[in-house]
């Protein structure tokens, strides 16, 4: 369906307003349904300060689906756990 | 060597970031260290001890490619087989080619998507020329060439618009389509301060989204009638 069939559809002429709500129409979707995945890796690196073990989650994630590792004793990766809390006697480690 | 990652491994969400933990006494870790200190076995938690590339995997959903060129049901060319090769034309273009001329659906301009490949798997646009036994693409598009042999696949995908317009269509099948309408009225109605008919038909776009939901699940399930069960 074409943006300007969804605006005659919907009884809405202003173009750039119609693109901007579609767009929020399939954010929701998105944080609902999961209708379209996306992967993103990045480097697990060695700790050698305190902010090492901080990743930054992709700026254009909507909803997160799973977190893995690589298991390089056999190449796959597997799903891992969230904790609920952060472990309240390491809140930084200066030297990993 | 990381290893029994799923049990040794957690990770904790703080905002935008990801804090990852391993388990201090995992199988990685010696038990008796060469000091003679005993490690312990107990739920401690340590940051990552060890370098592993693409080694953090995140699965997610984003607005991903909300407009495309063509509509999604159109996007149906696919080809597969054994006689597909790559050549990588060095300085002139480089081309697909398929001995079983399976390449008619596709025309030039289409992204597509090949997988199967040795090193050449990924997302690429047609650029120059479409027949069933050629597609051609800009020079420097694959990495290497791949004789014929591996079971390839190529498959038409949605080509984004970024700078998108009227005419451009929108990357979800007809059902969510149709929900996108209903979302676009409940905007419209709230601009006019008719909050019930907002109401109304955000409550439709919600059903459609689960019925697309449901579409998808249709599993017919059988139960074994007993012996006295009444036919």
């Amino acid at each position: 369906m074409t943006v300007l069939e969804a605006m005659e559809r919907a009884g809405l002429d202003q173009e750039t307003l119609a693109i901007a709500w579609i767009k929020d129409a399939i954010h929701l979707i998105q944080s609902n349904s999961k209708e379209k995945i996306k992967v993103n890796k990045q480097d697990i690196i060695k700790s050698s300060d305190s902010d090492d073990n901080i990743y930054v989650l992709p700026a254009d994630m909507i909803a997160i689906e799973n977190i893995s590792i690589k298991d390089t004793s056999d190449g796959k990766y597997k799903r891992i756990k969230r904790i609920t809390s952060r472990p309240s006697y390491i809140i930084e480690d200066t030297s990993p | 060597m990381s290893s029994y990652v799923d049990r040794e491994w957690f990770y904790y969400l703080r905002g935008r970031e990801l804090l990852l933990y391993k388990l201090l006494g995992g199988s990685s870790n010696e038990r008796i260290t060469q000091n003679g200190v005993l490690r312990t076995r107990g739920k401690e938690l340590m940051y990552p001890d060890e370098d592993i590339a693409d080694g953090l995997r995140v699965e997610y959903t984003a607005l991903n490619e909300p407009f495309v060129d063509e509509a999604f049901e159109d996007v149906t060319a696919v080809a597969s087989g054994t006689g597909i090769a790559i050549v990588d034309g060095g300085g002139s273009s480089d081309t697909l080619t398929d001995t079983e001329s399976g390449f008619g659906d596709f025309q030039d301009g289409d992204r597509i998507r090949i997988q199967g490949s040795s090193s050449n798997d990924g997302d690429y646009t047609l650029s120059g020329s479409a027949s069933s036994g050629t597609l051609t693409f800009g020079s420097g598009t694959f990495a290497s060439s791949e004789s014929a042999g591996e079971r390839i696949t190529v498959t038409q995908i949605p080509k984004e618009d970024k700078t998108p317009d009227a005419t451009n269509h929108i990357n979800l099948n007809k059902m969510l389509s149709l929900a996108v309408v209903d979302y676009l009225k409940a905007m419209l109605f709230e601009s006019a301060g008719d909050i019930e008919r907002k109401e109304y038909y955000l409550k439709e776009f919600y059903g459609k989204l689960g019925d697309n939901e449901s579409n998808k699940r249709n599993i017919s399930v059988t139960f074994p009638s007993g012996p006295f069960a009444i036919r």
